[in-house]
């Protein structure tokens, strides 16, 4: 940490003395490079970071400096409090803009905030408080303490303070629980939302820090250029921007403010041959597509691999401690509960009751409903009837991360890890339980956030230790083989501290050496207190590991009961007829291990 | 430890002056005067653009021809601002920085209101040929136009049209441009004066092509008189469009519709008889017009038009005022331009307090695509 501030110093230093070396004409310019800055950062904060196609950040743009324009001139507000009243607006623009983020995402989004940034131009076209096409000039310049902003050259040092201002601040933000919560929503907003991710109000926040950029660099434009007309805030506009931050890098702050400063210049380069500039843009942007899809912030990580030195190892887990058993009240009870998809009937009257520290086996052919009962428990479902119950308290129709934050975790059939983000982030977003509300604090009170981060981070190091995940603690997921995936999503669901634990096809791939491991893994887990609830097609594996096995076909349940008895069950054996005995069990990968 | 040097650095870097460079709008005494011109070079108006420039040149040559000022050789560079006001804003500041004595253009009112505030703090005198009433509203002492503003050309029109040939059922169609919103208000506001209400009222876009859906509506109201508030290519379009849907009206408009260009996009028969108000009718109007047009035909083998009229005056009023200074900038220049009393191809300039120099405007109708005064007739 302290050798990037060192790091930095040399850069504050140019920065500071950029200004002496520069003609009045090439500091304007620099001027508007860092106003397109600011913007690219937060269209990288909404984009890059939290996944949502917006492209209304030029609107939101231009809503901050038309607010300052129209308060200062048709009312006479100052430029100050115009300002504050500008980010205000452009927040709310934000929040506006964010709504159908709610019911919709990728393609469709996008058409949507276009159509909104869209119908922004056409009003302050139109508008008789907005100048139509002539635009508002008689913008004041901004007072402060008596020093003379209409000089290009002391403007720019207030645009220096607000930029680092707002870079540290997206920075921070990035790298802090509430950055990695927006990640994970970008990579996979189920498995986020299971983790106890707000999955709506996350989207809001990322529009409300999009307005919040937009509306910065509104004020700043405007104090600068003292004008506005509908032209800056165009769709081609809005597309230099785009390219700015996907050529810089769209999931790297400071590679969004490298683009735009850098594309800001190039347009300055091309200022004589305006009429192809767009055309020059269109090609750089697809070239960095195609070659480059992480932007030049991905770049050095392209060029210097990594060396592969020593090849990272699986550590055994260390087993939990072991908590005598309390009473064996009911933690899970499923109550005649039905799940129908318009004609098709998923669920019929399933009934269960799960004790306490118990292993559960859920089994039954392919179709039989045993991964919609998991998403009925885990909230992805409401139950079209029935209740229920989490340690006595009925919880039918809560969003999924309200479940999770009442102890609900679970794994997926088909591995739903955040592919962009490290093992050790993977942990720390299930670690991080604090609800969204939370997030004044980082306007607030950004040290106590910082200390939260460091006290999730030690945890975080525990989690990896105890599931053997050290050596892969930066590793990125997709990279890793399937078995130590398999782990690092059990590892993620019980950094979440949960009373019940959902494993959905924990063996699925997994070879006898790992389902022995796996076994072990999930005793530890019961023996630690908390309740499993195991959905598994390994009959070998559900015999040996499993209390109580209960046994669904076509959406009812028609065996329940130790898992010798149900084995015998003709019922069970009808409806199974072979299917899937065959695979290894637990004792025969034992037998396969002592004979090598 | 090392921070605190870094720090240290800093702390002294703040103490000393702050940067900046001294600004020579005001120019040195010696070498060429640098007069800028900024017009839309490239995008939709750079034919307007195009025009102004050689309008400017032609001026400037002839003076640079003749000696110069004081000796001084006068330098004419273009900036291309792409009908953008923000572009425009960056050339007013590379202008100011770079020591221009004065700025000629730009021909579109946006962006010569865009550039007013920031020439006028570096006190660079600015003849514009824009002509949106807004110009004058600013009251820069910095700012001039070359030619009447909208409520001139409109209240002459609007003169003639009610006044004169008793018209009263007057529809409306203008584009939400800067010029077009700028001739749509002026002309409402002297109907307004004249208690007439306009039949029918279209808005359209700038990039417009397709006028029949509006036209339409105008037709079933069967007016006497269409004004047309929009540029050449656009103005002959929706007179030609209305022509082919039957529409009998007369077309009125302002300076655009005196152009070739308007007469040859709607068709010479369509364009027939349609009624113009500008301050420059033809290249036939007068003795002094037609030895411009002849010298202009000869600089550029095109013939000359009001755009070409106006830059020329402009740029001959600018050079008689450095005459008066010297050279000088500045305040004083822009004194000097206030004071210019010319006989120009538009008309008699006498600049008033909101910098308008010409106030009054003609009527004329269109006789072979060709504007001959309405009298004559």
């Amino acid at each position: 940490m302290r050798r990037r501030l060192l790091l930095l110093a040399p850069i504050a230093v140019a920065a500071w003395l950029l200004p002496y070396g520069l003609g009045g004409y090439t500091m304007h310019v620099v001027d508007v490079a860092v106003i397109f800055a600011v913007l690219a950062i937060g269209l990288g904060l909404t984009m890059g970071v939290a996944g949502q196609i917006n492209l209304a950040q030029v609107a939101f743009f231009g809503i901050g400096a038309y607010t300052v324009a129209i308060l200062t001139s048709r009312t006479g507000l100052g430029f100050w409090p115009a300002a504050v009243l500008a980010i205000l607006a452009s927040i709310a623009a934000g929040l506006l803009v964010g709504i159908p983020a709610l019911r919709m995402q990728s393609h469709y989004l996008g058409i949507v905030t276009l159509g909104l940034a869209l119908g922004f131009i056409n009003w302050v076209t139109n508008a008789g408080i907005a100048g139509r096409a002539e635009g508002i000039s008689d913008i004041p310049v901004p007072p402060l303490f008596g020093i003379d902003l209409s000089s290009g050259y002391l403007y720019y040092y207030l645009e220096l303070a607000v930029f680092a201002l707002v870079l540290v601040f997206a920075l921070f933000v990035t790298r802090s629980p509430l950055g990695r919560r927006l990640r994970a929503m970008r990579d996979d907003d189920l498995a986020a939302g299971a983790l106890g991710a707000e999955i709506p109000l996350l989207r809001m926040t990322a529009f409300v820090l999009s307005g919040l950029y937009g509306g910065v660099a509104g004020v700043l434009y405007a104090g600068l250029i003292r004008f506005v007309a509908p032209e800056t805030f165009n769709i081609g506009n809005m597309f230099l921007l785009l390219a700015m931050v996907i050529i810089g890098g769209r999931a790297s702050i400071v590679g969004c403010v490298i683009g735009a400063l850098g594309l800001a210049f190039v347009r300055e380069a091309l200022l004589d041959v305006s009429a192809f500039a767009q055309l020059g843009y269109g090609i750089v942007v697809v070239l960095v597509v195609v070659f480059f899809p992480k932007g030049l912030a991905g770049l050095p990580a392209q060029v210097f691999r990594r060396k592969t030195g020593e090849r990272p190892r699986l550590s055994p887990f260390v087993p939990y401690d072991e908590v005598p058993p309390a009473d064996a009240r009911s933690v899970l009870e499923i109550d005649q509960v039905t799940k129908r998809f318009k004609g098709l009937v998923a669920l019929q009257d399933v009934s269960l009751s799960v004790p306490a520290r118990q292993i559960r086996g859920i089994v039954g052919p392919n179709g039989s409903g045993k991964t919609t009962l998991f998403n009925v428990i885990s909230g992805f479902y409401t139950a079209t009837a029935g209740r229920v119950r989490l340690d006595g308290a009925s919880v039918g129709g809560l969003a999924p991360y309200r479940l999770s934050l009442k102890g609900v975790a679970r794994t997926f059939q088909n591995l739903r890890l955040f592919e962009d983000l490290t093992v050790r982030d993977n942990i720390l977003v299930a670690l991080d339980r604090t609800r969204t509300s939370w997030i004044w604090r980082y306007l607030a009170l950004p040290w106590a956030v910082s200390r939260y981060e460091r006290s999730l981070r030690g945890r975080a190091d525990e989690v990896l230790h105890r599931f053997g995940l050290t050596e892969f603690a930066d590793a990125i997921p997709r990279s890793l083989p399937y078995g130590i995936q398999r782990r690092v999503e059990i590892a993620r669901a019980m950094a979440s501290l949960p009373s019940l634990l959902l494993l959905d096809e924990p063996a699925a791939g997994l070879n006898g050496d790992e389902v022995g491991r796996l076994a072990e893994i999930v005793r530890s887990i019961r023996d630690s207190g908390v309740t499993v609830v195991v959905i598994e097609h390994n009959m070998g594996l559900v015999m040996s590991l499993c209390d109580h096995v209960t046994v669904l076909s076509g959406g009812r349940v028609i065996a329940d009961g130790p898992p010798d008895e149900v084995a015998v069950d003709p019922r069970v054996v009808e409806a199974y007829l072979g299917d899937s005995m065959a695979a290894p069990t637990e004792r025969e990968a034992e037998h396969e291990h002592a004979d090598r | 430890m090392r921070l605190t040097i870094v720090a240290v650095v800093l702390a002294a870097l703040t103490a000393c002056a702050p940067p900046g460079e001294n600004s020579g709008s005001s120019g040195e005494a010696t070498g060429p005067i640098k007069i800028a011109n900024v017009n839309a070079q490239s995008g939709q108006l750079s034919s307007l653009g195009k025009w102004e420039n050689k309008g400017v040149k032609l001026a400037v040559d002839e003076a640079n021809k003749a000696g110069g000022v004081n000796g001084r050789q006068l330098q004419l560079d273009l900036f291309d601002d792409q009908g953008d006001p923000t572009v425009g804003t960056n050339l007013a500041r590379k202008i100011s920085s770079d020591g221009y004595v004065a700025m000629l253009g730009t021909a579109e009112s946006a962006v010569t209101l865009a550039m007013a505030p920031i020439l006028k703090d570096a006190k660079i005198p600015n003849i514009t040929s824009g002509q949106s009433p807004k110009l004058a509203e600013l009251k820069s002492p910095f700012l001039f136009l070359n030619a009447p503003t909208s409520v001139t050309f409109d209240e002459t029109l609007a003169k003639y049209l009610v006044d004169e040939k008793g018209y009263q059922k007057i529809a409306l169609i203008s584009n939400n441009g800067a010029y077009g919103s700028g001739e749509h208000d002026a002309f409402s506001k002297s109907l307004k004066a004249r208690n007439v209400t306009p039949v029918a009222d279209e808005v359209v876009t700038p990039e417009q092509k397709d006028f029949n859906s509006n036209l339409a509506k105008i037709r079933q109201q069967n007016p006497d008189v269409l004004f047309i508030g929009a540029e050449e290519v656009q103005s002959g379009l929706i007179a030609k469009q209305a022509r082919e849907l039957g529409l009998k009206a007369i077309f009125a408009g302002g300076a655009p519709m005196g152009t070739d260009v308007y007469a040859t996009t709607a068709g010479l028969a369509n364009a027939e008889g349609s009624v113009v108000s500008s301050p420059y009718l033809s290249n036939e109007a007068s003795p002094a017009i037609k030895e411009f047009a002849a010298k202009y035909k000869a600089a550029y083998g095109e013939d000359a038009r009001l755009h070409v009229a106006k830059a020329y005056d402009g740029a001959s009023i600018l050079i008689e005022a450095l005459k008066k200074t010297g050279g000088k900038g500045g305040q004083e220049l822009a004194d000097a331009i206030r004071g210019v009393k010319r006989d120009g191809l538009l008309g008699q300039y006498n600049y008033d307090e909101f910098g308008v120099g010409i106030h009054e405007t003609k009527i004329g109708l269109i006789k072979q695509g060709q504007a001959v005064p309405a009298t004559a007739s």
